[in-house]
This record gives C-alpha cells, sequence and structure tokens, in this order.
C-alpha cells in the first residue's frame, strides 16, 4: 500500500507523510503531552533533523498500513481511554487524508507527566 | 417552568458542604443522562468520540458511584472521591476531559469545607487550568473552550456575585453562549449545523445542577430539538400510518423563544411523525398530516413565526415510487458464487441490469461520480469473495480500482466505460468459475460494442472539428464528439449514419429522465423506417442528461 496507480501515473505515499499526519492528530489528542523516541539514536535523529516523526513509525506490510506511536500522558488521566482516544483519532485522520485503511495503530505509552499531584 | 423561589432561599442560606455537593453531581448526571441522546446527536466525527453524550454520562455515573454512599459532610473529601470516580471510569475523550474537569474542581475546593463564591470561582479556574494541561495543542470551539469561557465568567463576576449560587447562575448562561458559539471557532462544526457535543455535555451537567437548586424536573427533556443535519427525514418517510397521508415540512424563525412544549402539543394534535430541528435560528418542523389538515401546520406555525419555506408531499405517491425502485430484484448471490456490482446512471438502465445477473448497483455515473467508498459498501456484504466491479463511466474506473486495492476481497475491475459496454460484457458472465478467466472474457466481450450518446451542449466549442453551440445537441460515439444537431431525432439520425449503422445488427436506444416514451417511441420508428435490416429496440434508462445512450452491436 502506499501505491497507487492512475491512468497518468504511479503515486507513491512515503511512510513519512503517513507520519506527519498522525503525528498532528497524535499531539490534538487529549490527553497526550508529547511522544517520545522509539530509541536513543532515533531521540539523536529528531533533534537534529527536527522532523515531525519524532516517536512515530510507519510501515508498509503486505498491502498495509501499521502505525506504531510512542506517547507521553499527563498524569492523572485514564491511561487506556486516552490511549483508545489517540489509536482512533489517528485512524481517522490518516484513513481520511489518504482514502486508504489503515490495519494497525499501536500506542505505547513511553511515560507520564506529572504537572501537579493530588 | 416555575422556580421555586422558596426553595432557592432556603438553599442559599444553607452552606453547600459535601453533602450538598453530592446532590449537586447527581443533578447534573441525571439532568446529563436525560439530555444523553442528544449530546450524541450532536457528533461529527464518524470514528472518534462517536458517543460522547454516552461516554460522558458513564464517566459521571462512575463518579456518582464512588460517592452515593459515603456519608462526609466535608466538601474537600467528596470533591476528591468525585475526582476519582470520574477517573477511574473516564470513557472516550470527551470522558478524559470531564475527568480531568472535575480533577481541576477538587483541587481548587482543597481542604474547604464548603463552597462558597471564592471557593467555587477557584475551583472552576483550577478546573480550566487542568482541562488545558491534559492536551498539546488544545483544539478551540470544544468542551475546552466551554469549560474556560465558563470559568472566565465567573471569575469577572466575583466581586458582583452575593454568593456561589449566583456563580453557579453566570456560570450556566455562560456555558450557554459559549456553546452556542463553537461554531464559530470550529469550521467542521458549523459545516455539520451543529453545535460541539462535549461543550453541550458539560452544559447540560452545569444546568442540571441549577435545575435542581430552581427545583425543576430533571427527568424531561424539554428540548426535543435536533440539530437540522441530524434529522433523519428519509427514515421517517417509512412509517407512513393510515389516515397520514401528507407530510408537511415548514422552515421558519419564530418570534422570540419557542416554546416547545406548546409547540409539541399543538402539533401532536394535527398529525404524526412529528421532528423539529434547529440551526442557527432557524427551525425545520416535520410532521404527517391527513389531506384535510395538510395546511394546518402552516396556518399554526405562521402566528407563531414567520415561515420560509414549505414543502408539501403526498406520502402515497411516495409510497408508490418507493415500491417501484423496490421492484428491481437483483440476483441472489450463493457463497462462492462470482457477484457482479455495476454502476448504474438511471433507474431504468439498473433494472436492466438486474435482469441480466447483476447482484448490486452503485448510483453514478456521468456527471456524478460514486466515491470508492460508495463502491466497497455495495459489495461487502454480499455473501461471497468474488467479485466484478463494472464502472461503466471513464471516470469511475479509478474508484473502482481503488475499492478492489482496500478490500479483502478477489475483485476484479472490468473497465467498461459505457453502460453499453457494461451490458455486453454482463451477457459474457458467468456466476460460477474463475473469476480473473470471467472477468478476461467480459472484457473481451465489451469491446464487441459501440456506444452512441446524445446530450446537449452546455458551452460553445470545437472539437474535432466539430463546431458546436451552446444549447446544441450533440453526439458522442465511443466517448468521441462525431456530430452536432439542432433536434434530438437529428442527432440520432446523424450518429447512426457516422457509426455505419448499416453494417451492424442491433441498436438498441436506451432513454433517459428527460425524453418520454412517446417521443423516444417515435424516434426509435424513424429509425426503424431508414434500417429497414437494423432491429432497433428501445428501452428506459432514466439516466440524467443524456436524452439516449444507444448501444450498437
Amino acid at each position: 500500500m502506499g501505491e497507487e496507480t492512475t491512468s497518468l501515473g504511479g503515486i507513491h505515499i512515503s511512510p513519512n507523510a503517513v507520519a506527519t499526519i498522525a503525528y498532528h492528530a497524535t499531539l490534538q489528542s487529549y490527553g497526550v503531552v508529547g511522544l517520545a523516541p522509539k530509541n536513543l539514536a532515533d531521540g539523536i535523529v529528531s533533534q537534529i533533523t527536527r522532523e515531525p516523526s519524532r516517536g512515530i513509525s510507519v510501515h508498509y506490510k503486505e498491502g498495509e498500513i501499521n502505525i506504531e506511536i510512542h506517547v507521553i500522558v499527563e498524569y492523572g488521566t485514564r491511561i487506556t481511554s486516552v490511549a483508545d482516544s489517540v489509536a482512533n483519532t489517528v485512524r481517522f485522520h490518516v484513513e481520511k487524508a489518504l482514502g486508504l485503511r489503515v490495519n494497525e495503530v499501536n500506542v505505547h505509552i513511553a511515560g507520564l507527566r506529572i504537572s501537579d499531584t493530588d | 417552568m416555575a422556580i421555586d423561589t422558596a426553595r432557592v432561599e432556603k438553599l442559599r442560606r444553607q452552606p453547600i458542604d459535601g453533602q450538598a455537593m453530592k446532590r449537586l453531581i447527581d443533578a447534573g448526571l441525571t439532568w446529563l443522562r436525560t439530555n444523553q441522546q442528544i449530546v450524541n446527536s450532536l457528533n461529527v466525527f464518524p470514528v472518534p468520540d462517536g458517543d460522547t453524550g454516552t461516554n460522558m454520562t458513564l464517566t459521571l455515573q462512575s463518579a456518582w458511584n464512588e460517592v452515593k454512599d459515603l456519608g462526609t459532610r466535608n466538601l474537600s473529601e467528596m470533591a476528591a472521591a468525585v475526582s476519582k470516580g470520574a477517573l477511574m471510569g473516564a470513557r472516550g475523550n470527551s470522558g478524559v476531559i470531564t475527568s480531568q474537569i472535575l480533577r481541576g474542581f477538587s483541587r481548587g475546593v482543597h481542604e474547604k469545607a464548603v463552597l462558597d463564591k471564592e471557593t467555587f470561582v477557584k475551583a472552576l479556574c483550577e478546573a480550566r487550568d487542568t482541562a488545558y494541561k491534559g492536551v498539546v495543542k488544545p483544539v478551540e470551539g470544544t468542551i475546552l473552550t466551554v469549560i474556560k469561557e465558563t470559568a472566565n465568567a465567573a471569575e469577572a463576576a466575583l466581586g458582583s456575585a452575593k454568593d456561589a449560587i449566583e456563580i453557579l447562575e453566570i456560570a450556566v448562561k455562560a456555558a450557554d453562549e459559549s456553546v452556542k458559539r463553537t461554531p464559530e471557532l470550529l469550521p467542521v462544526l458549523k459545516q455539520a449545523g451543529v453545535v460541539d457535543s462535549g461543550g453541550k455535555g458539560l452544559f447540560f451537567i452545569l444546568e442540571g445542577m441549577l435545575r435542581h437548586v430552581y427545583g425543576e424536573s430533571l427527568e424531561t427533556p424539554t428540548m426535543s430539538v435536533q440539530p437540522m443535519s441530524a434529522m433523519n427525514l428519509q427514515g421517517a418517510m417509512e412509517e407512513v400510518e393510515e389516515g397520514q397521508d401528507y407530510e408537511v415540512v415548514v422552515d421558519f424563525v419564530p418570534n422570540g423563544e419557542l416554546d416547545l412544549v406548546t409547540f409539541y402539543g399543538k402539533l401532536e394534535e394535527m398529525g404524526t411523525s412529528i421532528q423539529v430541528g434547529e440551526g442557527e435560528g432557524m427551525y425545520r418542523m416535520h410532521i404527517h398530516v391527513p389531506t384535510e389538515n395538510r395546511y394546518t401546520p402552516i396556518d399554526y406555525i405562521m402566528e407563531i413565526g414567520t415561515v420560509t419555506k414549505v414543502a408539501i408531499e403526498n406520502l402515497l405517491a411516495q409510497m408508490d415510487d418507493i415500491q417501484k425502485n423496490a421492484q428491481i430484484k437483483f440476483a441472489p448471490v450463493e457463497p462462492g458464487n462470482i457477484a457482479v456490482v455495476v454502476v448504474s446512471p438511471g433507474q431504468g438502465l439498473s433494472k436492466i441490469f438486474a435482469s441480466l445477473g447483476v447482484a448490486a448497483v452503485v448510483a453514478g455515473g456521468q456527471t456524478m461520480n460514486p466515491s470508492t467508498q460508495d463502491i466497497l459498501g455495495s459489495f461487502e456484504n454480499l455473501p461471497t469473495d468474488k467479485v466484478i466491479i463494472l464502472p461503466n463511466n471513464k471516470n469511475i474506473v479509478m474508484a473502482a480500482n481503488q475499492a478492489k486495492e482496500v478490500t479483502v476481497k478477489n475483485v476484479q475491475v472490468v473497465p467498461t466505460r459505457t453502460v453499453p459496454q457494461g451490458l455486453a460484457a454482463m451477457l459474457s458472465y458467468l456466476p460460477d468459475g474463475d473469476v480473473e478467466a470471467i472477468a478476461e472474457k467480459m472484457s473481451k466481450a465489451m469491446s464487441g460494442v459501440k456506444t452512441g450518446e446524445i446530450t446537449v451542449a452546455t458551452r460553445s466549442v470545437e472539437i474535432d472539428g466539430v463546431t458546436v453551440r451552446d444549447g446544441q445537441v450533440i453526439a458522442l460515439l465511443d466517448g468521441k464528439l462525431v456530430v452536432s444537431a439542432e433536434s434530438v431525432e437529428q442527432g440520432v439520425k446523424d450518429l447512426l449514419a457516422k457509426a455505419e449503422a448499416e453494417d451492424h445488427e442491433i441498436v438498441t436506444l436506451f432513454y433517459g429522465e428527460g425524453m418520454t416514451h412517446v417521443d423516444a417511441n417515435r424516434i426509435a420508428d424513424v429509425i426503424r423506417e431508414k434500417y429497414s435490416n437494423l432491429e432497433v429496440e428501445l428501452q428506459e434508462g432514466g439516466q440524467p442528461h443524456y436524452q439516449f445512450i444507444l448501444s450498437i452491436e
């Protein structure tokens, strides 16, 4: 997937483009206060390049789109609900923008931010 | 709705402690639950948070379960328990935000025994700040905006307000106004003609608390008005009752506030299937009435407002139409069979396709291209995984190919560019066998037919050496403009000459929705006379824009 053939030629949608849509959708999700780099190398790269795919990886596998998201969630929110809502929102926005079906959205809670304790 | 002033005076004298807070939470929950469906109906996104009203209600219900047996009179303890319960039961996006609002509220009343006006304002401000902390990019025009503007209004009124109940009155008013402004901030709401659902839910919670103070009922929804965009008038038609022969729809602007209780009462005397919708100050009323009452609703509404639009339809005639459509008998699909899905531009053509063994039809073609989703929807529920799509239009071939990409079913697209090609392809269709092989046979069969189309030019142009004036009849042969003419009859004659019809055997004319059977028949006779060796068939196609589609074999 990510490939389409029209009468005029081919369209290729790069994983990075999908990641950008997912990134903005994630940051608009309530309860998410940030994205976390998947690993140290990714953290360094994203610091240097400032690319908006930090914390998000997109894979095309056997014609299906799979998205992995690593987020930091506000302490005091119900984490499962926030994760559910991130997965729904990302799927909705990616499918709406691309017209392609998303197979899987996996949300990883990389950490919590504590602004206040009760 | 009368306010019980004695009750309000009594409540004003009592401090709002933990138990009073508990009763307010109960009232907020009850009122939200009563109006849950209204909040649900405001959803604009089909996927994220598809049931805001239900989610908020369940979240608040969880908060209530936590405190319902709690006997403490201490406000701080009560609020902490509410916050905990809401957190544990937070469902959906709006539920999470609601729980954050309650958490902030709880923090604002920390170590306070009673809710005075200062504490109330502080708690609302904490609720606002906590809610905003939970998101990096707050979207305005949502529940966040509503809690912000509510808290801001309460903060501004702190000096002049005499007690916590007055703060609540101000908060409810501010929330109401804020909800009404949400479409101005969030374009997607404006397009859908609704206000934000989460914001409306928050308003109901606050209003429920105030109604409790006023001693008003929390069980009957006062507002059985839905957003205009959510009105399902199509569905309402199916339940036609005996004696309810006319459907009357009136758009109007009421003089002042519309008193819904009286309004509904009056309408119920006139007929059934009553629906009332509202959008930007405009109301839409829908009702089914008996023949003799068909003008009564209009006369009544003219008394209470300014009528902007009236539509009266004869339901019995509509029912006939529905039955006509229902007459199309699609081929039943056995599991494992190959099912064919076609795009058809007209009712008549759909019937012909159905008679040839098509399993489903997607309306579209010419100027109304169906989406990939429409095509997917047509075959996804068929009990087979072998599907052949005939797009029957060059502009729909791509959407059909996309549908093939997206589905897990084994789909073959036979790239028919015209309806006659589709019909020709159908003649080679078999329900059993190898789907690829059959699709290939159908592809071969479609090229054995020439397609003629007769329509009216919408602009003056010169293409392929043919000069056309706006409004002239034009004829296309296999998609290419071949001739212009002054009449449909002349156009058909010239087209057949260009197609070298004398060398063919069968010409089928499918007449469009702009043609009468009598006119079409007359033209068919003219052709029969001119080409005595040709077999000329006439069929009702029902397609828009094209007076005739011709199949020349």
